[in-house]
């Protein structure tokens, strides 16, 4: 009868369990989305950092695999420019409306473009002063500004490769992580070493949006239909922030799965955020955001 | 095959008919929060402040100490008491460990939307209807949680390591002295362990799940005692005698310990590692 018991007790105990092993989570502080996975390591890819759609096609700024990658719906990843070229650790993307790709590597340093037709190019390297480039946005011009963390400032890189300094040190930007222009042409600059998202206005003055505010460390910032999405590697959050509003937690990632890199939306305003699980052993996820359908 | 799939439909029944027990009694005992600040509070008390908490089982350890009619009876109960505080150890050690092995969080953080990654594929938690006490602690720590801060220790909720190492301490007690034994296995289940409930902080299960280790550890580890520390064990209860001062500032030390759940003990250890870590690489 004792041993029964025990059993008993025991069965009880280990078959209560849900999972055994890793954890991996994400709390959804608005209730009103819901999360998916939407790509893991089989599809091929390394652990990827930024994040963009253009025509139906995921771009990766693939950061453990050393390549900028393209994945399209019937689920083949295709890379474009990889360590051959001379990339090492992509970091953040931007596409411009013909289709042509520039990304930055905070290892290799530069601005590398890959064109529409798939032709690959260093548009600007550390022989011009980039020695490891960050954030990156695609300015109304249709240059590309360029965030460069030794150096701390922003760059501005022309179609043609010339180098110019587009916001300088006495701005006291110490780590341009990611940048985005909003629909108004102003740029919002994400610093995660001084954990401030500043805004650049179109008079070029810079003010302090969220300025160190209870552990707040903006990691990517991408801007889409009004709202700027943000992630928070320290914290583990995703944010979404609304000019005159307060910034919102809309997920928090816990376990293997917080350490949450870039975000993008797609044209039905999806969000996509990259998690790099282990960066050394290439261990990496796509997870979907999107609004719960309302069950009629 | 007919007796094996008869064999997974009872196991699947009965964890199923278990795992709605599990709820049932949580939600029943978790209803009593949520409707009065006073009790809340005093409830939050219990559970915050060290000396109401775990004060009174360190005492009744003191107690426990110092008792017996007779200086065998001392001796005897001291010895108990020593294998005690080895098993408490043990018991910290598997509960810790099996609680970072197993995802199981808290009633409170199952209240919330949660989706866990199970192979490659992100599962929607069943939600728990858990009631918020109503003390200031436990309303911050729930708009902490609704805004997603959570600590990794909500999300390892089982084995309850309070239940585990208080029980131990109880037991130890209890099976050297009757009546102290009593207070504290009172104290533990009834202030302590029901408060864990009350507050959403652990299911039953948890809690079973710390009585049970805490159970066959104490076995385990007076079995042990008894065939090969016995001799060791007589040599540091002799020496206490001897050396009854400085016995008792190292029984303060445990007390004190015992008061925090060995907070400082594994504070110093987590040093240790850090150290390790930083000039060993």
């Amino acid at each position: 009868m004792k041993i029964l018991g025990v059993a008993l007790c025991a069965l009880f105990l280990l078959t209560s369990c849900q999972v055994l092993g890793k954890d991996g989570l994400i709390i959804m502080t608005d209730r009103s989305y819901k999360a998916t996975v939407f790509m893991t390591n089989k599809s091929g890819f390394g652990a990827p950092d930024g994040l963009r759609w253009f025509n139906g096609k995921l771009y990766l700024a693939d950061e453990g695999a050393g390549a900028l990658e393209a994945w399209t719906s019937d689920g083949c990843i295709k890379t474009l420019l990889d360590g051959q070229f001379g990339a090492r650790s992509p970091e953040d993307l931007v596409i411009d409306p013909a289709g042509n790709v520039f990304f930055s590597d905070d290892d290799a340093g530069g601005v590398w473009e890959v064109d529409a037709a798939g032709k690959q190019q260093l548009l600007a390297g550390k022989d011009k002063g980039l020695y490891s480039t960050e954030g990156i946005a695609l300015a109304p011009d249709g240059s590309i500004i360029v965030g460069d963390t030794d150096a701390h400032q922003l760059f501005k890189v022309s179609r043609g490769g010339d180098v110019s300094v587009f916001l300088g040190r006495e701005f006291g930007i110490a780590k341009p992580e990611s940048m985005t222009f909003d629909d108004k042409g102003n740029l919002y600059i994400a610093d995660n070493e001084d954990n401030v998202l500043y805004l650049l206005d179109t008079n070029h003055q810079l003010h302090r949006v969220i300025d160190r505010q209870n552990g707040f460390s903006p990691e990517t910032i991408f801007y889409s239909r009004g709202s700027l999405y943000i992630t928070d590697s320290q914290s583990g959050k995703l944010y979404i922030y609304t000019p005159n509003e307060d910034l919102k937690p809309l997920a928090a990632f816990g376990g293997q799965l917080r350490n949450i890199q870039g975000v993008t939306t797609d044209d039905r305003g999806d969000i996509y955020v990259s998690v790099q699980s282990d960066l050394k052993h290439k261990v990496g996820y796509i997870i979907k955001i999107s609004k719960e359908t309302a069950v009629s | 095959m007919i007796s094996s799939v008869a064999l997974f439909t009872f196991i699947a029944e009965l964890t199923s008919r278990l795992s709605g027990l599990n709820d049932q009694v949580l939600l029943r005992v978790n209803g009593l929060a949520g409707r009065s600040w006073l009790f809340d509070s005093l409830v939050g008390l219990t559970q915050e402040n060290d000396l109401l908490k775990a004060g009174i089982i360190g005492c009744c350890f003191f107690a426990a100490w110092y008792s017996g009619k007779t200086t065998e009876q001392t001796h005897a109960g001291r010895k108990i008491l020593l294998t005690t505080l080895i098993a408490a150890v043990c018991v910290m050690a598997t509960t810790k460990a099996l609680s970072k092995t197993i995802f199981l969080p808290r009633p409170a953080i199952e209240s919330q939307k949660i989706y866990h990654l199970s192979g490659d594929d992100l599962v929607e938690l069943k939600r728990t209807n858990v009631r918020v006490p109503l003390d200031e602690e436990s309303q911050k720590e729930h708009r902490e949680l609704v805004n997603g801060d959570v600590e990794s220790n909500d999300l390892g909720s089982f084995p309850s390591d309070h239940a585990g190492f208080f029980l131990t301490i109880s037991l130890g007690i209890f099976l050297a002295y009757r009546r102290i034994g009593l207070v504290a296995l009172g104290w533990t289940v009834f202030v302590i362990l029901a408060g864990k409930l009350i507050q959403g902080a652990h299911a039953p299960i948890d809690i079973l799940a710390g009585g049970f280790v805490a159970v066959t550890e104490l076995s385990a580890v007076r079995l042990i005692a008894k065939n090969r520390l016995d001799s060791l064990l007589e040599v540091l209860t002799s020496w206490s005698f001897k050396y009854a001062a400085l016995s008792s500032a190292l029984l303060f030390a445990i007390v004190f310990e015992i008061s925090s759940t060995l907070f400082h003990v594994r504070q110093a250890l987590a040093l240790l590692a850090a150290a390790r870590h930083h000039l060993l690489g």
